[in-house]
């Protein structure tokens, strides 16, 4: 069997794209392809595999044991191959789709192989079975593959390992999974050096950079990269980078509502829209409508069926938080068709091959240019040829981010991604890892400089790693007692039976610390919700979780235990990390349009729709054209406010805020609180702030940048905030050990009081300094905030004094979310404060 | 004997007795010369190094010679300790053990009574050169009632801790703070943690009760919304 005869017998025709994979799999390469999802990825790397299989095959062929009558399943699967790939997918709601397609052309192909998933949610028959042998294929999430790595003879349970896929990679690239996942092929690299490495992709603005990190160790990566065994490779190929199939056009237009007043100047919820979406949703017979958060799609889907009551049953909800049973049921409700509509978040962004639906809506604007076109892939009666998205406004300003969203996916402007540099914390996990899985020693740096992650990680870096787990710190006095991993026989390891069980729950570097399991009383798991929400809940409240509305019935042990309730209405839960950021490619476009705005210049549908909105503000303020930047000052019951909007993204808002506190904070002792969006952010303080517009060049001066951020976000909770992140990686918190919660009580403790004591106690820990590294480079864009610190000192100034305010400034008004800061004495500060009782966070540990 | 007001203490009456409060997150009796302290958790970071969980050691010292400033400062010359000294018995570590006897060498003279709280009482009695009286429950000293947990009681004004309270402050313009404080009701008062390495309770000052935050090296008296 060969690929190209497979396809024929399903009544394919291979694209030009997989037959390039195919050869270049034969060649031995590792490589990328790229394509948005559901384009024949999968087969294009998975045929090569195959085919190669195959070929090995004719030497061994015909039966190999004579068993009487038939063989018990337990015998066959004993007769299959060892592992020889592994398939990783980042989402576990796909890997039981991807593992039967996977396995199709297995049977056809007569090969002794068997396939299997293990994923958090893989019971534990199937883990013991696992535990005896490995399937030959294995579908699996980054987590579960590094927890193989945790097993005492990881070396051997690879010794078979060809191939490895990693799916979804523009996913998993920019974030600390992908680190991590990078941290595993580098020691799957070191047991099996020949090791093919392909990835599958989404197009992102860089796909070099995402497959020099797949395989480092062919790319000519920097210098520094030193690989073990480095003569064993020299033979492959150069990895390759294969383009997929693109769709010929990607339209995007808007749901602009009749009249234009009826939209409001800010919230993102766009409730009166509803009754046009219905309408669109009535004359289709499929379609997705992608929500930017899970709590939008929630209070979208309540709301269609709140409407179109007769809709029930069919219409679905897909987010992240759902129990991964009831998302199945619905992506096979929307396979086969049963569904006329599923309201979704970026969890169906990913995977799951269910044909193309005839519409896709994209409720609020989708921030970035990629994801755009990611969604819009899903739609099309023409596959390959058009991808259309209508996006739904949900406040007059979005208008304007759809015109620019247009413009930018025309001129192709795909936003690079950016993985994060050395994460300390993930490295701690790792050699936690490794220490588990067979010990190590100091080759392991040489591995780990094998990694893009972790290609400069310098000596001293290195060893204070080892030191914070071997004795908590260079000075052994500092952490007496602390041995998490020990030095035996010349090789780190973790010889203690409960740290190792710890370390191996504590595996990966998603934040779901404070996740709460929410269960109907007899019954189905729903999914989960944050502790946070939860806490704030009484027994007897209404909450809308996985489109229902339940009662909390009691909270025990990590578990809401709901009912279904017929109240009228409930709260809807927020998950952290909600709000996606504009990307710089759409700001960019943004600027453009506003600036042909204030020109009078409004070119398409929705610029002509926003057009009264734009000349109220330039009437009420003014519009800020290219090379200006607008600030705006206006006089409340709760302060002065000042208004900045350099047009950029929230992140960099955030930064930029920050750091003009601090500076006008420097002339005048003075506390302000901060807001900030897409468009620009807000300084409110009690007192008038001493903001001098023709001081600019002063205020957004990048010399000191570094130093003053890091002062700006110590006197903040930037750094603090970031840190629970990190103190949960490193393995300083844990969610705690199912069945076992008392006895580990006295050993909770909240990372912001890590964070404190290693401030206090240990200020040159490296988990601080990271804290307030990915503060700037990740949640700031720190590379954007000093090309807007540039653009913004070259402007010029239309500073307002707003009797009332601005279309522009009423968003920051009502935002909610803030940080401060203070250059006031402390108690300075608290005399004009009040105690509040209303208790906001009651989610702290309580460890008395 | 007779020491003058500490800077950054603040000067409270409760049950027709003065009380002064004082930054290092401790209470002073100045009719009796007495120290009160609560909820120091020492050990706390041994406990967690010995779960591999890593917490500079330095806290335990920093908490001891806080509390030797304290006694300094004030001159008092009894210390009484309203539970939870120590934290589990595995931070019951030699080191730990030393270090306390250690503080306790510095101040002989000092007469130090503690009463048992909630983890003194799952680590077994303190070691001997603590040199501690324990007391397991209440004791009362008119017109006081020295205990961990901070429920009323019939025979005088209950000074407690075991709660560590947390006020969050808000003012104009949105500001925010979370601050450790004592919260002084009209029949019991509850001091905050004493320990560096404790989290807090927010929302453990109840209504009626008086506010005062410790901001840096002061007690101030938090306002409060009514």
């Amino acid at each position: 069997m060969t690929a190209r005869k497979w396809f024929a017998q399903q009544g394919w025709k291979p694209f030009a794209f997989q037959e390039e994979a195919w050869a270049a799999f034969r060649a031995g390469a590792s490589g990328l392809i790229h394509a948005p999802t559901g384009m024949g990825k999968t087969y294009a790397v998975w045929m090569g595999l195959l085919e190669q299989a195959v070929a090995a095959l004719p030497a061994r062929r015909g039966p190999r044991v004579q068993t009487h009558g038939r063989p018990s399943a337990d015998l066959k699967r004993k007769l299959t191959d060892p592992l020889t790939a592994l398939w990783v997918t980042p989402l576990r709601a796909l890997a039981a789709d991807t593992a039967a397609a996977l396995e199709r052309p297995v049977r056809d192909f007569e090969l002794p192989w068997s396939v299997e998933t293990r994923t958090g949610d893989t019971s534990s028959t199937i883990r013991s079975r696992q535990r005896e042998r490995l399937p030959t294929v294995l579908v699996t999430t980054p987590e579960s593959l590094t927890l193989l790595l945790t097993k005492p003879n990881p070396g051997e349970l690879f010794a078979h390992l060809k191939a490895i896929v990693i799916d979804e990679w523009h996913e998993l690239f920019s974030s600390k999974r992908g680190v991590q996942v990078e941290l595993a092929l580098g020691r799957l690299r070191r047991w099996r050096p020949d090791l093919r490495v392909w990835g599958l992709s989404a197009t992102i603005g860089n796909l070099d950079d995402a497959l020099r990190a797949l395989a480092p160790h062919q790319s000519g990566g920097p210098e520094a990269v030193l690989v073990p065994n480095a003569d064993q490779i020299k033979g492959a190929p150069r990895p390759v980078l294969i383009r997929g199939l693109v769709p010929k056009r990607i339209d995007v237009d808007a749901l602009i509502p009749e009249v234009i007043e009826r939209l409001p100047w800010a919230g993102h919820l766009g409730a009166r829209q509803i009754p046009a979406v219905i309408d669109e949703l009535a004359t289709v017979s499929s379609s997705l409508v992608f929500a930017n958060t899970r709590s939008f799609a929630e209070h979208w889907y309540r709301a269609i069926l709140t409407h179109r009551p007769e809709w029930e049953g069919k219409i679905g909800l897909h987010h992240g938080s759902i129990d991964h049973k009831q998302r199945s049921r619905v992506e096979a409700d929307l396979r086969d068709g049963s569904l006329r509509a599923v309201v979704c978040t970026s969890s169906l962004d990913l995977g799951v091959d269910f044909g193309p639906v005839e519409r896709v809506l994209q409720i609020g604007s989708p921030k970035g240019v990629a994801r755009l076109i990611q969604r819009a892939g899903r739609s099309g009666h023409r596959p390959y040829a058009l991808s259309r998205a209508t996006c739904v406004p949900t406040h007059a300003f979005e208008l304007v981010e759809i015109a620019a969203l247009r413009k930018a996916v025309d001129a192709n402007w795909i936003e690079e991604r950016t993985p994060p540099s050395k994460p300390m914390d993930v490295l701690l996990q790792h050699l936690g890892t490794c220490a588990l899985g067979g010990g190590f020693d100091d080759t392991l740096l040489e591995e780990l400089r094998g990694t893009i992650g972790y290609a400069n990680l310098s000596e001293g870096e290195w060893q204070w790693a080892v030191d914070f787990l071997s004795s908590g710190g260079r000075s052994l006095h500092a952490y007496p007692e602390h041995h998490r991993i020990e030095l035996i026989d010349g090789r780190y390891q973790m010889p203690n039976g409960a740290i190792a069980r710890r370390h191996r729950m504590a595996i990966g570097t998603i934040d779901a610390a404070a996740a709460v399991n929410v269960q109907f009383l007899r019954g189905a798991a729903l999914g989960t919700v944050e502790e946070d929400f939860i806490a704030r809940l009484k027994p007897g409240d209404a909450f809308l979780f996985a489109g229902r509305l339940l009662e909390l019935v009691r909270l025990h042990d990590m578990t809401a235990w709901v009912r279904k309730t017929r109240k009228p209405q409930g709260a809807v839960p927020r998950w952290m990390g909600g709000r996606l950021p504009l990307s710089s490619e759409l700001a960019a476009a943004v600027r453009d349009r506003l600036d042909e705005a204030k020109r009078g210049v409004f070119i398409g549908e929705e610029m002509a729709a926003v057009e009264p909105v734009l000349v109220r503000q330039g009437e009420w303020s003014e519009l800020p054209g290219r090379n200006e930047l607008l600030v705006e000052r206006f006089h409340s019951r709760d302060g002065w406010h000042l208004f900045v909007y350099p047009f950029e993204s929230r992140p960099v808002h955030e930064g930029l805020a920050a750091l003009l506190a601090l500076r006008l904070s420097r002339r005048r002792s003075i506390t302000f609180s901060i807001a900030a969006n897409d468009y620009g952010f807000e300084l409110l303080s009690p007192d008038p702030p001493p903001f001098d517009h023709d001081r600019l060049a002063e205020h957004f001066d990048r010399g000191r940048l570094a130093d003053d951020l890091d002062e700006a976000l110590n006197s903040g909770e930037l750094a603090r905030r970031q840190f629970r992140e990190i103190a949960r990686i490193a393995g300083l918190v844990f969610p705690g050990f199912p069945g076992a919660k008392t006895s580990a009580r006295h050993l909770q403790a909240s990372s912001s009081l890590f964070f404190e004591v290693f401030r206090n106690y240990d200020p040159d820990n490296l988990l601080l300094k990271q804290a307030e590294q990915e503060v700037l480079q990740r949640q700031l864009e720190g590379g954007r905030l000093v090309t807007t610190l540039d653009r913004l000192r070259d402007s010029e100034v239309l500073f307002v004094d707003l009797p009332r305010p601005s279309p522009m400034s009423f968003p920051l008004i009502v935002d909610r979310l803030r940080d401060k800061l203070s250059s006031e004495k402390l108690a300075d500060r608290i005399r004009k404060m009040q105690v509040q009782y209303d208790a906001e966070d009651r989610t702290l540990v309580r460890n008395r | 004997m007779c020491v003058t007001l500490p800077s950054g203490a603040v000067v409270i009456e409760v049950a027709d007795e003065r009380l002064w409060l004082l930054p290092e997150r401790a209470v002073f009796w100045p009719t009796r010369q007495t120290l009160l302290v609560a909820d120091l958790h020492l050990g706390k970071p041994a406990a967690f190094r010995a779960a591999a969980l890593p917490v500079p050691e330095a806290t335990t010292n920093a908490d001891l010679d806080r509390l030797s400033a304290a006694i300094e400062r004030t001159q008092a010359n009894r210390l009484i300790i309203l539970g939870d000294l120590v934290h589990a018995r595995s931070g019951q570590t030699p080191r730990t053990i030393r270090a306390v006897a250690d503080w306790r060498e510095r101040h002989r003279s000092l007469d130090v009574t503690l009463v048992l709280g909630n983890h003194d009482k799952r680590c077994g009695e303190p070691p001997s050169e603590w040199a501690m009286e324990t007391v397991d429950d209440v004791r009362i000293e008119p017109p006081f009632v020295w205990r961990h947990r901070p429920d009323e009681h019939a025979a005088g004004y209950v000074i407690a801790g075991h709660i560590h309270p947390v006020a969050v402050l808000a003012g104009r313009g949105r500001d925010r703070l979370r601050l450790r404080c004592f919260a002084v009701g009209p029949r019991r008062m509850i001091l905050p943690a004493f320990g560096s390495f404790t989290g807090g309770a927010i929302g453990a000052p109840e209504t009626g009760d008086r506010v005062f935050v410790v901001a840096d090296d002061q007690v101030v008296e938090a306002a409060r919304t009514e």
